[in-house]
């Protein structure tokens, strides 16, 4: 499910059955680094897009939780577990993130909801064959993470 | 007088000119604007094309999965939609193509994806299942059968439609 009319409309009918929120961890950037962390973002999109096509059922997709770079970690832990709680209180009893950034890594005792990483991968100069396989790839690689989650 | 006749004046010169230049750039200017309003209706129904999916020899009596793209047209936005099916023979030869999308909740299912149901069709979102031709198993979640493509088969390649509920594919 995504944050639209339809699904939300949806999500209200089936509350009982949509129990995990993903939220994107997705950094934002001016600095030179720019161009790169906009690449990963893309990418994490992409992915995210595809796992909530076939998860739709029982994941709600939020729009990413954005952060500058130069933001403190301890900062983002602690707006990051707000969203957190406020996600719990409304039902969702897992929350997944999803994340290119490594410096989460640090974190991860602190945070409330699970962790997941994906590589970042230098798509630029990459043809569109070997970029569908990454994507499918990676794409899998979550979605049994996540799937292994629940059970 | 007499020649009035056969001559054309100034004035009616002018004015058969004036109207004939006149109407052509009306008609240029209403036309495109008349077909635009028109498209969506001339067009036939976006999803009714068929798409290749595989080849007929590839299909066993295992259910498979093929991805495939599906053009789609909303108004005059048109894109590409990544659809997939599940297809097998089953013991009459007859293929069955069945849409992966769950009828609960609308996630995606897989063949043998619950290690302690085989042979049937599960949903990872609240472990729905379905048998093999995609009934839905009785006590699961899932209130119908699994949607069927409608399918032809053209020189050896299995050509795939639209996901119906099944009893109208």
């Amino acid at each position: 499910m995504k944050w639209t009319v339809h699904d939300v409309d949806m999500y209200e009918k089936e509350k009982q059955y949509i129990d995990t929120a993903v939220l994107p961890l997705l950094p934002l950037t001016f600095s030179e680094r720019a161009k790169l962390v906009a690449a990963d973002g893309e990418f994490m999109q992409l992915i995210t897009n595809e796992i909530e096509r076939q998860l739709k059922g029982r994941l709600f997709l939020l729009p990413s939780f954005t952060y500058f770079l130069s933001e403190t970690l301890d900062a983002c832990v602690e707006r990051l577990n707000d969203w957190t709680r406020e996600l719990k209180e409304a039902g969702m009893s897992h929350v997944f993130y999803v994340t290119t950034d490594q410096k989460w890594k640090e974190a991860k005792q602190e945070l409330s909801g699970a962790l997941f990483f994906l590589p970042s991968v230098p798509f630029e100069h990459m043809d569109e064959s070997y970029k569908q396989q990454i994507v499918h790839e990676q794409t899998s690689k979550l979605l049994n993470a996540f799937i292994s989650w629940w059970m | 007088m007499s020649e009035n006749k056969h001559r054309v004046s100034r004035r009616q010169f002018l004015n058969y000119t004036l109207t004939g230049v006149g109407g052509f750039m009306a008609a240029g200017i209403l036309m495109p604007m008349v077909r635009f309003a028109l498209d969506p209706i001339l067009k036939e129904e976006a999803g009714t094309e068929m798409v290749p999916v595989a080849q007929v020899k590839d299909l066993t009596t295992e259910p498979q999965r093929f991805d495939f793209k599906v053009k789609v047209k909303d108004a005059w936005y048109e894109s590409e939609e990544p659809k997939s099916a599940w297809v097998y023979k089953d013991e009459k030869g007859e293929i069955i193509a069945l849409s992966p999308i769950c009828k609960h909740l609308g996630c995606t299912v897989n063949w043998n994806g619950d290690k302690s149901h085989p042979n049937q069709f599960f949903c990872p979102c609240h472990f729905g299942r379905y048998t093999k031709d995609g009934t839905n198993v009785p006590g699961t979640p899932p209130p119908a059968p699994l949607d069927r493509y409608e399918y032809k088969v053209k020189d050896g390649k299995l050509y795939l439609g639209k996901a119906k509920p099944r009893g109208e594919a």
